[in-house]
């Protein structure tokens, strides 16, 4: 008796395989239909990375083919963050004649998300989709394997927020002085403390990289994380109950020479291992990013960028 | 999987529970002639920071591990559990051994010669090579299984095993759902056969479910791997060859040139011949893409659900220690030999009592051309032997044993050892190349009296890097040890190692250890202290990185 | 802290009821050295004495142990009828080196291979070297852990002692 029900569980599981012949790739992603969404939810990975991590480059790539994939709904943030893979080599023209890792990618507000999330001391690279599922434990931090996957599931969520950016300049301001606003609209009812945070990242940025065995030269950084406008963790949205329709606006006037010199001042800090060498932007690859998240599980609820130079 | 760390780690609940098993079973143990068993460890660590051997001081000053395991067995029936405390880990172990909890805990019956185990349960099906859970504390693994396993015997010589279950990964459990058979046949005893040789022959099967989607790539649900074994004995004879082949894996990624559908296969073979006074074991082994995770797109030990063991000797003498080869499971090929030889006492060589020898070699290099790869772009399959490819690892060393006269013993050890630090240490090439040691090794134990015997060991190790390099290794090494023993309840030692080779004047750095121990019994307590070099520690081809360290060490063990 | 308070008492009431016990040996199954599967309860030694070590050809206190019993292990056997069990907790990356190193040593031993470790955590081993004493109702009556030089004498003393109070019954 016994043996006859253990033969029929031993072939129950041989039956469990699946082997999959090539072609591997599926045909067609169906495309959002935007005709009667204003807004639709948009997805922030922040991907925290170092110029000396050689496993980075991996997560980089994948953010790159999950935008392929799904389109402008994927919005990506670039941390250089933590000493031991993003701290910029000392300049010395004799030992480092190449001026290999020179460059010093770091923000002050990087670090201080780096070191809320506590990314970088548990290895690089990882990242967070819209911070979701934010615990003690780390259960935030994810393995670049696990994006797809994640982003799939985000996508289906709700839209709660919708962000608009306007980006103007008037010929009394200087050439890189510019005045931001965020429109932001609430599309349903709801309550909770909701903050705005507002940065400016730079794109495509060739400079040295650690890329497997190799040390690339010509290595484009994308979406890279230049400055706050808000302070790290945002400013108050709304702290009390939101109606549907409910809208808020947001001013900013940063000018950018102001915020690269910050930069390179706090650059020039021995103790975190900086060199100065943080400046050389580029006004025509900056972009404004604004994101909402709610403060009581730091999760993400909509995000949106916009060319600086409305490129 | 947040919801099974949330049901672990909630205390209180736990605490009930094991508290009512508990009281439970110690009233059992009046009625039924049951038993508790179990044993305790604990481990304790100071760091203290030292910027001359880059050690770098533990916020908490102080570390722990420590676990209790307490097992009721009565007649068919076992109930078992283990507590876990890292508060916190220590440094050489994973961060996410983090808090307390009741991680292992398994209730077993047999009936009828059916044996049901639930709960938590470590299996391993032939020599590992598409599945092995089990637990190394030493290295900080324990992939433990939770779920349903069924053991049978079916008439004679026939045994079969299968198991549902999770995997655990530190305090939660990994994504797969594993489902997996073994059977195995001895073939005299099933037919009756009389003959001297004897055949054993296994098959297992192993599937993994992990639910994904992904639109760019069809990926499969699930994975199956399969492995078929056979054992020839016959006197003195042993024959062991295990193959097994593992179907497309890819991990769940959006860029094309990540995915690999190539499908994986392993194989190993050994053949010993043994008799009184002589033995010898020849082995050889390969490993194509044969990695088999928990949870797909992870990276770490943690999640590694097959075994397949470096081919190398285990070496028990730290500087023979010091450049350990990890498991390639992705792509390596590998031989070993090893000679043992008893020379007769009362012989010249031998001396009074015999004089043992135990020669090994073994070497391990890459596949050709890299593992195998299938995509719509690539197809790479490489070939099976190829002895010229890249070299990872090759030992060749010799080993004499002796016993001089009732109170000298000593045991000698000469090695040459070559390790590609490059390749093993996940290092950019042409940092620093390939070592090369020479070893050697003097161990000798003097009797004072009964009862206090005093110990010494020497080692010194000659490195030299074979390539021109960007960076310098470490060069040479020197070390000394003595114990004095006190049977049968002390021991203390003081070492010392020193790199006084290293080209960096400012490296040449003394690491002394002081350690005292106290053994009663099935107890065990040790405290120590000193530096530790930062280091590799394995275990059968599983790796662990050891920061280096200052500070004092406790250790307490014991059994019940 | 009352949980932690009522958790560790009730672990300290089931320690000293387990102290108090004679442990048997568990329900476990080796391999022998020609593969064929037994269970460690089914050992057995016509009344006299047996010693389960645990060992492995990587611990070099194990082996030291093993080896200088097996000088002395005639006489033993001739003394006590004692039979010494070697539990061999070799996985399958030494597991094929148990049969070479154990005949080219010379031992006179029934060694046995545990690669999974089923029996090694069934008797709480933590570390090896740990050794039994096993009565002849198969109970647990002394146990050590660890070797030192001259440890085995103490090994013999609680032999005969055992020896002694069986004749006495």
């Amino acid at each position: 008796m016994n043996r006859f029900f253990y033969i029929i569980i031993a072939t129950i599981f041989i039956s469990s395989c699946e082997v999959i012949e090539g072609p591997y790739m599926t045909g067609t992603i169906d495309p959002i239909d935007t005709t009667n969404n204003q807004y639709v939810k948009n997805i922030l990975i922040e991907d925290f990375t170092g110029h000396t991590c050689k496993n980075c480059p991996d997560a980089a790539r994948e953010l790159d083919a999950i935008h392929d994939v799904y389109g402008s709904q994927i919005i990506g943030l670039a941390i250089h963050a933590g000493q031991t893979f993003a701290r910029p080599y000392p300049i010395d023209p004799t030992g480092n004649p190449d001026e290999k890792f020179i460059y010093d990618f770091r923000t002050s507000w990087g670090e201080e998300l780096d070191g809320f999330f506590q990314v970088s001391a548990n290895g690089l690279p990882k990242g967070m989709i819209n911070r979701i599922d934010y615990s003690s434990s780390g259960d935030h931090r994810k393995d670049w394997g696990e994006w797809a996957n994640i982003v799939g599931d985000e996508l289906s969520k709700d839209v709660l927020f919708g962000i608009s950016i306007e980006i103007n300049q008037t010929p009394l301001m200087l050439s890189d002085q510019f005045d931001i606003i965020i429109n932001s609209e609430a599309l349903s009812a709801m309550s909770g403390n909701y903050k705005l945070v507002v940065c400016l990242t730079e794109n495509n940025i060739t400079n040295w990289q650690k890329d497997g065995d190799i040390d690339d030269e010509s290595y484009v950084h994308k979406h890279v994380l230049r400055s706050f406008l808000t302070p790290t963790f945002g400013e108050d949205l709304a702290a009390e109950e939101i109606n549907n329709g409910d809208n808020f606006s947001n001013g900013y006037s940063p000018v950018i020479s102001t915020l690269e010199n910050n930069n390179i001042n706090h650059s020039q800090n021995t103790l975190t291992l900086g060199n100065g060498n943080a400046g050389d932007w580029d006004l025509n690859n900056m972009y404004v990013l604004a994101y909402i998240y709610d403060e009581s599980n730091n999760e993400i609820l909509q995000v949106e960028e916009k060319s600086l130079l409305n490129k | 999987m947040n919801k099974f760390s949330t049901l672990l780690q909630n205390k209180m609940k736990n605490r009930f529970l094991t508290f009512l098993f508990l009281i439970s079973c110690c009233n059992l143990i009046a009625q039924n002639n049951g038993q508790i068993t179990g044993d305790f460890s604990l481990n304790l660590q100071s760091y203290v920071e030292d910027a001359a051997i880059n050690a770098a001081a533990a916020d908490e000053v102080v570390l722990n591990n420590a676990f209790l395991n307490l097992t009721y067995s009565s007649n068919n029936f076992i109930i078992g559990l283990r507590y876990e405390s890292y508060l916190n880990a220590l440094l050489d172990y994973d961060s996410e051994f983090r808090g307390n909890g009741v991680p292992y805990r398994y209730a077993g019956y047999t009936i009828d010669g059916l044996e049901i185990t639930a709960g938590n349960f470590y299996e391993q099906f032939g020599s590992g090579l598409i599945f092995r859970s089990y637990e190394e504390k030493g290295l900080g693994i324990d992939n433990a299984m939770d779920g349903i396993r069924l053991k049978y015997k079916i008439g004679k010589g026939i045994s079969l095993k299968s198991f549902i279950g999770k995997s655990r990964t530190f305090f939660t459990y990994a994504e797969g759902i594993f489902r997996g058979i073994d059977a195995e046949i001895d073939i005299n005893e099933t037919f009756e056969l009389e003959n001297a040789t004897k055949y054993i022959l296994g098959g297992s099967f192993i599937s993994r479910y992990e639910q994904r989607t992904n639109p760019k790539f069809i990926i499969p649900q699930n994975v199956a791997a399969y492995a078929g074994r056979l054992n020839i004995l016959n006197g003195g004879w042993n024959y062991y060859g295990e193959f097994a082949y593992k179907i497309n894996d890819p991990i769940n990624s959006l860029q094309e040139n990540q995915m690999n559908y190539a499908s994986g296969s392993a194989f190993t073979n050994s053949l010993t011949y043994s008799q009184r006074g002589f033995g010898i074991t020849a082995e050889i082994h390969r490993a194509d893409n044969m990695l088999l995770l928990s949870e797909r797109e992870r990276t770490g030990k943690a999640y590694i659900m097959n075994y397949i063991p470096t081919l190398s000797k285990p070496h028990a003498y730290t500087l023979l220690a010091i450049y350990p080869c990890a498991t390639q499971a992705m792509g390596e090929l590998g031989v070993q030999l090893d000679i043992f030889y008893k020379i007769k006492k009362g012989t010249l060589l031998g001396g009074k009592y015999g004089t043992k020898l135990n020669f090994n070699f073994s070497r391990i290099n890459g596949l050709e051309g890299g593992y195998s790869i299938l995509n719509d772009n690539q197809n790479h399959t490489p070939a099976l032997f190829d002895f010229s490819q890249e070299l990872y690892y090759s030992d060749i060393n010799i080993e004499i044993n002796k016993k001089v006269n009732k109170n000298v013993r000593y045991n000698a050890v000469i090695a040459n050892q070559t390790y590609n630090k490059d390749f093993l240490e996940g290092k950019t090439p042409g940092e620093y190349g390939v070592l090369n040691s020479t070893i050697a090794v003097l161990d000798l134990s003097y009797r004072i009296k009964k009862g206090h015997t005093i110990r010494f060991e020497t080692q010194a190790l000659f490195s030299k890097q074979l390539e021109t390099a960007s960076k310098e290794a470490e060069g040479d090494w020197l070390m000394v040890l003595a114990e004095y023993t006190i049977s049968p309840n002390w021991f203390f030692a003081i070492q010392d190692m020193y790199n006084y080779g290293n080209e960096n004047e400012s490296k040449r750095l003394h690491y002394m250890n002081l350690n005292v121990g106290f053994l009663k019994g099935s107890t065990r307590f040790e405290i120590g202290y000193g530096k530790k070099r930062e280091g590799i520690f394995c275990v059968g081809g599983v790796c662990k990185l050891v920061p280096s360290s200052n500070g004092l060490n406790l250790s307490i063990t014991t059994s019940f | 802290m009352k949980k932690t308070i009522v958790f560790l008492t009730s672990i300290f009431f089931c320690t000293t009821i387990a102290l108090a016990q004679e442990k048997s040996l568990p329900n476990i199954d080796v391999k022998t050295l020609q593969g064929k599967t037994i269970n460690i309860q089914d050992l057995e030694n016509d009344g006299n004495p047996m010693v389960i070590s645990f060992w492995a050809t990587w611990c070099k206190p194990c082996k030291k142990e093993l080896n200088t019993i097996a000088e002395v292990y005639d006489d033993w056997q001739e003394e006590t009828g004692v039979k010494l069990i070697a539990i061999s907790i070799d996985d399958t990356r030494s597991m094929s080196k148990v049969a070479p190193y154990v005949n080219s040593s010379d031992w006179d031993y029934e060694v046995y291979l545990d690669s999974n470790s089923d029996l090694k955590r069934a008797m709480g081993v933590s570390t090896v070297p740990h050794t039994f004493l096993i009565n002849k109702e198969g109970k647990i009556v002394w146990n050590h852990k660890g070797y030192i030089d001259g440890d085995e004498e103490e090994l013999y003393e609680q032999i005969q002692h055992l020896v002694t109070k069986q004749n006495e019954k």
